[in-house]
């Protein structure tokens, strides 16, 4: 069958259709019922199996929304989202010059690479600095400043082979200096870099020619996927502080908050970056724009754009309207649209959305406490959670389920494990089994366990439970709601509660009451399956405001610990891809088995794009401006 | 004149240190802080988080945090923003002007229209321009901005395809027409709650001025009846007026969440809400010692008003 995905009404087709893909057509135009393509399709004498496929492709299926009137077909059309496995190819020949304008929700804190902490910031650096090897869209890693990389059989040797002829847009050539200073910056704690993952583990650098070997001080599985994206700042811009300066440890100084030799760098180079890439920086207008232009002395492909401007646009609805009129002709990366907007999107004319996995994964932690540190108990919300139905209904099938930390699609996922169904038997049966029965008022109530986090040998205390969400956004609230009414249905009283993000984070958390409580959250993978950071004991805060990710095991840890503890190091510490792939199989089979928090689905995301735009390929593993030099207009 | 002004403005100061330290206290009061999403950072070690801690001086007691801060605030360093690493004047001085631009404009349409709607309806009470103006009045108040600046933008932006939808200027940048044509929308949104407001406040105190035994005196001798309203009535019925307006500039100056949002406009609300969400605590406190210092202000200059429209009230 040959047919165009994308419905187009005005598509002049035959008056009676003859053949089966005039019948396909027709339909995904919009200008049949289902039923009277079922009735013209019978007539041609096509095979009911194959009517079946047709209902399929025509999306009749996946969308169950048979129209019966073809005039109202018309305005219901589902247009299909269009799987972004690679770049966009309109029709029509690429035209040289012109300017894209993306529209995001959030500004940029900074555009200095190694302070940004919102995506946004890194969506625009990536399009003007480069890095030795960053990751394409099919999470591969390409050549960029560095040609190629080879480990050492010890796995503690990084050789770089770094390209010639490049330069930064202030004129200065690039080499390996460039690479050492990054490197001494970064992990120099009065910098104060965001995030140093991989360059702490640097432990020399040695120069020759043009090879540049990082030498590790332990084994470090996700060195690549930290170090070699890094963006890389010319060396004469970055000041170069005497080395007793450096060697100061911040507990050691002597007046708080000092202004250090970082101060100005880190100040004007955040508003006016340079770098090596295909587009330099030209201006910033606060809370409006950032304009970039082509840099004419890029040493790789020369981009087809004269300007690439990422505009601010705060509120939703102002992003569709702005979608609509074509005042912003891309919305991607931290500027995706949102799954709810997804239909209405779908239906401008001159609008593509592009649809492609993302590393969130969203869940509720369940903090070890009380009745919470029981497996049967974890096991038996699990059962009590309806994810497929939220996966259906509330997020309209635009979501993947999730049965642990790694993304479906990813290297490290395995696939052979099922999702717990919905089956609030099945969840009673465990409840009673952790020893819980149903209180005077109904709610269950049982004995606590106090050494060992399955027996419940503590005082007797009811099964009350408070859910905590991320307020602001009315998806989440009513997932917050369908669950626990759920949960109330088998006895715990389930109590929803909202707070702002710093909130939640901060030192009156869910995760530091001695309250049973659950949060409903997202964390976002990197590109690495490393996952100590959620699960490792090494990872547990040692107070309210420490650091960590295994925040849920502050008061007691997992009864499963030791055992999480070693997989999630060894994960860390093979280098081998297909070894570390077993590693994790065997901890996404754990988490299932022992629900530490109730996995519930995988974020897609959506991003809509002009259709003349040509070359755009967003993905999870890549920022929004990465293959910027490949974009182009028809 | 001089002299009370100056002794007002010296009066203020206190009153400023007052703010300084409360806005302080609240701010630390709050649950959260800078550190939060830090420290929830999946490659952000204890040592860093103590590093950052350290650079943004909360690893300090309390009462050292405010000496530093309000010591700083007195040689008029208003500190560094955590989340932009630059100095908090530099990044409210950037967006000042566009919320004066448009909240300014948005007092002048209001001003204009709320004076009109208001004395015409005055003139004529439960006349059918008074029971017209109040409906819409009533209209204007209840609406939610965020609903209404939509609707604006569907009509004008998407529909007629007359104005830009949103923004500030032209993604090429632009005049000031181009500026003007970004401004209507965002402006005529910001007005049309005072409108509905002030234009009732106008009304009354107009119909109470009119039925003043010098107004009927001012008829009796025969005064033509627009300098009756405009020369006689509408100088005492401004004299509340004033004080209301008086106290609404400041709270305008220091920028409007929600239409700067809808409209994408670059102001200083949006700057207070995005450092909210982070708790800058520096900008945020910055903001909010600015306006109180506008609403210090505007009370001063409705003070020397008074003085202008009705000469018995003395200001020594």
């Amino acid at each position: 069958m040959a047919f165009d995905p994308v419905p187009d009404p005005k598509r002049t087709s035959p008056r009676t259709p003859k053949t089966l893909d005039d019948l396909v057509q027709a339909r995904i135009d919009g200008k049949l019922s289902r039923r009277s393509m079922v009735e013209k399709a019978l007539k041609l004498g096509i095979a009911a199996p194959v009517v079946s496929v047709m209902l399929h492709a025509t999306g009749d299926m996946a969308f169950g929304a048979p129209t019966q009137r073809p005039e109202a077909a018309l305005t219901l059309a589902q247009a299909a989202t269009v799987k972004a496995d690679q770049p966009t190819k309109p029709a029509g020949e690429a035209k040289q010059g012109g300017t894209v304008t993306c529209g995001t929700n959030e500004e940029p804190d900074t555009l200095h690479p190694w302070l940004t902490q919102l995506v946004t910031g890194t969506d625009v650096v990536v399009g003007i600095m480069e890095s030795l090897m960053p990751y394409d869209s099919a999470e591969k890693f390409i050549p960029c400043l560095a040609t190629e990389v080879s480990i050492g059989q010890d796995g503690k040797h990084y050789t770089f082979t770094l390209r010639d002829g490049v330069k930064f847009h202030n004129g200065d050539d690039f080499g390996p200096d460039d690479v050492i200073v990054a490197w001494k910056t970064i992990t120099n704690p009065d910098f104060g870099a965001f995030n140093l993952s991989g360059w702490d583990k640097i432990a020399d650098i040695t120069v020759d020619g043009n090879k540049l070997t990082m030498t590790t001080t332990e084994v470090y599985a996700p060195f690549m996927s930290y170090v070699a994206p890094t963006s890389i700042i010319p060396k004469s811009v970055i000041p170069q502080p005497a080395p007793a300066a450096a060697a100061a440890s911040p507990a050691a100084g002597a007046t708080p908050a000092a202004s250090t030799a970082f101060d100005d760098f880190k100040q004007t180079f955040g508003r006016s970056p340079i770098g090596t890439g295909p587009f330099k920086f030209k201006e910033w207008q606060a809370k409006q724009q950032i304009v970039l232009e082509r840099f004419d002395g890029y040493w790789g492909t020369k981009p087809k754009l004269d300007q690439v401007i990422y505009r601010v646009v705060p509120d939703d609805n102002t992003q569709i309207v702005q979608l609509k009129t074509g005042e912003i002709q891309l919305a991607g990366s931290a500027g995706n649209i949102p799954v709810t907007r997804v239909d209405e999107v779908l239906a401008f004319p001159n609008i593509t959305v592009l649809e492609f996995s993302s590393q969130a994964w969203s869940h509720i932690d369940l903090k070890q406490m009380d009745f919470l540190r029981m497996t049967k108990v974890r096991q038996a919300l699990d059962f009590a959670t309806p994810s497929a139905q939220i996966i259906d209904k509330l997020l309209k099938g635009r979501a993947l389920p999730s049965i642990a930390d790694q993304a479906p699609g990813t290297w490290a996922f395995d696939p052979s494990i099922q999702p717990r169904p919905y089956d609030l038997d099945q969840a009673k049966k465990l409840l009673a089994e952790a020893g819980l029965t149903a209180g005077a008022d109904g709610t269950l109530e049982g004995k606590v366990p106090t050494k060992d986090g399955n027996v419940g040998d503590g005082e007797v205390k009811p099964f009350n439970l408070q859910l905590w969400y991320v307020s602001g956004s009315a998806d989440t609230e009513r997932i917050v709601q369908v669950i626990a009414q759920s949960w109330n249905q088998l006895g715990i009283k389930t109590e929803a509660k909202s707070q702002d993000v710093s909130t939640i984070w901060g030192p009156e958390g869910y995760q530091w009451t001695k309250d049973m409580t659950g949060c409903l959250y997202s964390w976002f993978n990197g590109n690495d399956p490393t996952d100590t950071f959620y699960w490792n004991s090494s990872q547990i805060p040692d107070s309210p405001t420490g650091s960590g990710g295994n925040a849920i095991a502050y008061f007691h840890h997992f009864t499963f610990q030791d055992k999480i503890d070693e997989l999630t190091t060894k994960g860390d510490t093979v280098v081998d891809q297909d070894e570390r792939k077993k590693i994790y199989a065997e901890i996404q089979a754990l988490l299932h088995e022992e629900v530490p928090v109730i996995f519930i689905s995988w974020a897609k995301s959506f991003s809509a794009v002009a259709s003349n735009i040509g070359g755009y390929w967003p993905s999870a593993y890549t920022n929004l401006l990465w293959n910027v030099q490949d974009w182009y207009l028809t | 004149m001089v002299r009370y002004t100056v002794r007002r403005l010296i009066g203020a100061v206190p009153l400023l240190l007052g703010v300084a330290v409360l806005s302080f206290l609240f701010m630390h009061l709050a649950p959260g802080g800078p550190d939060a999403l830090f420290a929830r950072n999946a490659r952000m070690t204890a040592d860093q988080l103590a590093a950052i801690r350290h650079n943004m001086g909360l690893d300090q007691p309390g009462y050292v945090q405010l000496w530093r801060w309000v010591s700083n605030l007195a040689r008029g360093d208003l500190g560094t923003s955590y989340s932009q690493y630059r100095p908090v004047s530099q990044v409210i001085w950037e967006v000042f002007p566009n919320t004066v631009l448009l909240m300014g404009s948005g007092l002048v349409i209001a001003l204009v229209f709320s004076l009109v709607f208001g004395i015409a309806a005055a003139r004529r009470p439960y006349g059918l321009f008074d029971n017209v103006t109040s409906f819409v009045s009533y209209f204007g108040l209840a609406m939610p901005v965020f609903w209404f600046g939509l609707m604006l933008q569907i009509l004008f932006a998407v529909q007629l395809g007359w104005l830009p939808s949103a923004g500030m200027t032209s993604p090429q940048g632009g005049g000031p027409l181009d500026v003007a044509r970004h401004l209507a929308l965002p402006a005529f949104t910001i007005a049309i709650g005072s409108i509905a407001g002030w234009s009732r406040y106008i009304r009354s105190s107009t119909v109470e001025q009119l039925h003043q035994d010098y107004v009927r005196t001012a008829r009796a001798k025969g005064v033509e009846e627009n300098r009756v309203v405009v020369g006689h009535v509408l100088r005492n019925a401004l004299i509340p007026f004033v004080t209301v307006v008086a106290i609404d500039v400041p709270l305008y100056l220091t920028g409007s969440v929600l239409t700067e949002t809808v409209f994408s406009w670059p102001g200083m609300g949006r700057l207070f809400y995005d450092s909210l969400t982070v708790r800058d605590y520096p900008v945020l406190m910055g903001i909010l010692i600015l306006g109180a210092v506008l609403i210090v202000l505007g009370n001063l200059v409705a003070d020397l008003v008074y003085g202008l429209l009705d000469p018995r009230i003395s200001l020594s």
